[in-house]
C-alpha cells in the first residue's frame, strides 16, 4: 500500500527560506553599526566557529548534554508512567490534577533557588531544573491521551476477554502513543529551556554559564553564537522526537 | 465444531442510576435463526446487546447462551460486531482480523491462518490485508470488523447498527454478503437496526422494543422465502406489506 500523502518534510523549503531571509536581514542591520548589541551575521558566525575550533563550544555543549539527559530522561519515564496512570484511574487524576495543573503554569525558575539549596551549587541543579520543565507537560498529554481512546475500542477488547494488563498494552497505550510522542517532543523543548535556566542561575557549568560569561563581559557575538547552539540544540531534539514519531506512528 | 446456540434472554432488567434502560425483557432466540432488534432511539438495544456480550451486568433476570449463564465478558460462544467498526487504527486489516484471538493467546500461526480465511469469507483477501482501516472505506472497514467477529468461529453474532454509517449502495451489497455468511456458517444472529427495510430484508423475526425503559413490544414474524439475496426479495409485494406492517407498529407506538 502506498501511502495516500506524501510524509511532509521536517523542514519544508519554505522554513529555509525563512532562515535565509533573516540571515540577510540581520547582516544588513549588523552592518549598520546601529549598535554593539546587535553583531552581523557574519561576526557571530565566526565567533561560533572560534567557539567551535577552540573547543570551548564542545566543552559546554557536552556539559549541558549530560544535565539534559539526565534530567530528560527520568522526566519521560515517570511522566509517561503517571500520566498513564492517571489517564487510566479516576481517583488518581482527581487528587493530582490540580497540582499538575498548577505546577504547570508556574514559574518554574524561581524554584531553582529551592533546588541550589537542596542540592548545592552543583550539575545536579541543572538536571533537577530539566526535570522540572519537561515532566508536567509529558504527565498532561499522557494522560489525555489515554482518556482520549475509544470507548469502543476498549469494549470491543473486553468482549474478547481482554484484562486490565492486556487492555494497557493493547488498547490504551498504542492509542495514547501520539498524544505520549507530542508530549516528550513538547517536553524536550521544555527541557532544552530548564537546562539553560538552570546553568544561567547557578553559573558554573554548560552554555548558560558561557551566555552568562560573554553576556558580563560584553562579548556580544560569542553571546550570539551561544544562543544559536542552544537553539540548534532545541531544535535538534524536537526534530530527534520528531522522527521517532514517524517511525512509531506509521498509520497516520 | 460445535453446534449452533440459542440465547434465552429471561426477564432482563436493566438501570443506569435512575434511568431503567430495560425493563423485564424476555426473548428466546432460536438456535441458527436471525433476529432483528428495533425500536425508538434510547430505548436499550445497545444496552440489551451489551448484556448478551457481558459486557454489561444485568440488574435483574438472565441471559443463558446455549446452556452457558452469561456472567461476565469475553464468553467464546458470542462476537460483536460494531457501528463505529471499533477497528485499531494502529493495526492493519490483518492484524485487526487476528485481535480476537490474540486477546485469547492463539498461536501466531494459527491466528494469521484464520485471519486470512475470515478476510477471504467477507470479500477481503489479497492485498487489502496489508491495509490499515484509514486506507479503507466505510464498507470495506466492517468487512474487517466482520472477519475479526467470524475468525473466533463464535456460534453467536451480535451486531450494533453494523451498516448505519455505510452508504445505501454498499449497505445492500453488505445485507447480501451477510444474509451469503449467515447460510453457510448456520450462525446465530442478533442484528440492532434503525431501518425497517433492513430488519424485514434480512431477519426471520423482528422483536420491536417499546420507548424506554425498553420492553418486548411486538414480535413480527418474517416468512420471506430465502436465499433472499437471489431471489430479488425486496421487489415483492409481500416484502412492501411486512415493512408497511412494521411501520404501523412503530409509528402507533410513539
Ligand atoms: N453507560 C451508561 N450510563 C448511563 N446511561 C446510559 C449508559 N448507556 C446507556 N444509557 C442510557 O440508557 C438508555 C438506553 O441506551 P442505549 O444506548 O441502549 O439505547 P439504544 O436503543 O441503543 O439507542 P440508539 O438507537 O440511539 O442507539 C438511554 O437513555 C441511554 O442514555
Ligand atoms: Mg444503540
Amino acid at each position: 500500500m502506498t501511502p495516500l500523502v506524501a510524509p511532509e518534510p521536517a523542514f519544508g523549503r519554505a522554513g529555509f527560506a525563512a532562515i535565509a531571509g533573516l540571515l540577510v536581514v540581520w547582516e544588513i542591520l549588523g552592518r549598520l553599526e546601529l549598535t554593539m548589541f546587535v553583531p552581523s551575521a557574519s561576526s557571530v558566525a565566526v565567533a561560533w566557529w572560534g567557539l567551535l575550533t577552540d573547543g570551548t563550544l564542545l566543552r559546554s555543549a557536552g556539559s549541558s548534554f549530560g544535565s539534559l539527559l539526565k534530567g530528560f530522561v527520568p522526566a519521560a519515564l515517570l511522566g509517561v508512567a503517571l500520566g498513564l496512570a492517571m489517564g487510566r484511574f479516576r481517583t488518581l487524576r482527581e487528587v493530582l490534577d490540580g497540582w499538575i495543573n498548577a505546577l504547570m503554569s508556574a514559574p518554574l525558575s524561581a524554584l531553582v533557588p529551592v533546588l541550589i539549596a537542596l542540592f548545592g551549587v552543583r550539575d545536579t541543579v541543572v538536571a533537577a531544573t530539566v526535570f522540572l520543565f519537561s515532566f508536567f507537560v509529558i504527565v498532561v498529554n499522557t494522560m489525555t491521551g489515554v482518556r482520549g481512546t475509544e470507548r469502543s475500542l476498549v469494549e470491543m477488547a473486553r468482549s474478547f476477554g481482554a484484562g486490565e494488563a492486556a487492555l494497557f498494552a493493547r488498547i490504551y497505550l498504542p492509542a495514547a502513543l501520539p498524544a505520549i510522542l507530542l508530549g516528550l517532543r513538547l517536553g524536550a523543548v521544555q527541557a532544552v529551556k530548564g537546562m539553560v535556566v538552570g546553568e544561567m542561575l547557578i553559573s558554573l557549568v554548560g552554555m548558560g554559564e558561557r551566555l552568562i560569561y560573554y553576556g558580563n563581559t560584553f562579548l556580544i557575538p560569542e553571546l550570539y553564537a551561544v544562543i544559536v547552539s542552544v537553539l540548534l540544540i532545541a531544535l535538534l531534539s524536537s526534530t530527534l522526537v520528531q522522527s521517532a514519531e514517524r517511525a512509531l506512528v506509521k498509520w497516520k | 465444531m460445535s453446534a449452533t446456540l440459542g440465547i434465552a434472554i429471561e426477564r432482563l432488567s436493566k438501570s443506569f442510576g435512575a434511568v431503567q434502560a430495560l425493563a423485564d425483557i424476555e426473548i428466546q432466540v432460536k438456535a441458527g435463526e436471525f433476529l432483528a432488534l428495533i425500536g425508538p432511539s434510547g430505548c436499550g438495544k445497545t444496552t440489551l446487546l451489551k448484556c448478551v456480550a457481558g459486557l454489561l451486568p444485568a440488574d435483574a433476570g438472565r441471559i443463558v447462551i446455549g446452556s452457558r449463564p452469561v456472567s461476565g465478558p469475553g464468553g467464546r460462544e458470542a462476537s460483536l460486531v460494531f457501528q463505529d467498526f471499533a477497528l485499531l487504527p494502529w493495526a492493519t486489516a490483518r492484524e485487526n482480523a487476528e485481535f480476537g484471538l490474540l486477546l485469547r493467546g492463539a498461536p501466531a500461526a494459527e491466528r494469521t491462518e484464520a485471519a486470512r480465511r475470515a478476510l477471504a469469507k467477507v470479500g477481503l483477501a489479497g492485498s487489502f490485508e496489508q491495509a490499515y482501516p484509514a486506507q479503507l472505506s466505510g464498507g470495506m472497514q466492517q468487512r474487517v470488523g466482520l472477519a475479526r467477529a467470524l475468525a473466533v468461529n463464535p456460534q453467536v453474532l451480535l451486531m450494533d447498527e453494523p451498516f448505519a454509517s455505510i452508504d445505501e449502495q454498499t449497505r445492500r451489497i453488505l445485507q447480501d454478503d451477510l444474509l451469503r455468511l449467515w447460510s453457510e456458517e448456520r450462525k446465530t444472529v442478533v442484528l440492532v437496526t434503525h431501518s425497517m427495510e433492513e430488519a424485514i430484508y434480512l431477519s426471520d423475526r423482528v422483536v420491536v422494543l417499546s420507548p424506554r425503559p425498553g420492553r418486548v413490544h411486538r414480535v413480527l414474524d418474517v416468512p420471506l422465502p430465502r436465499p433472499r439475496e437471489t431471489l430479488d426479495v425486496r421487489a415483492s409485494g409481500e416484502f412492501a406489506r411486512l415493512v408497511d406492517e412494521l411501520w404501523q407498529i412503530l409509528k402507533k407506538m410513539q
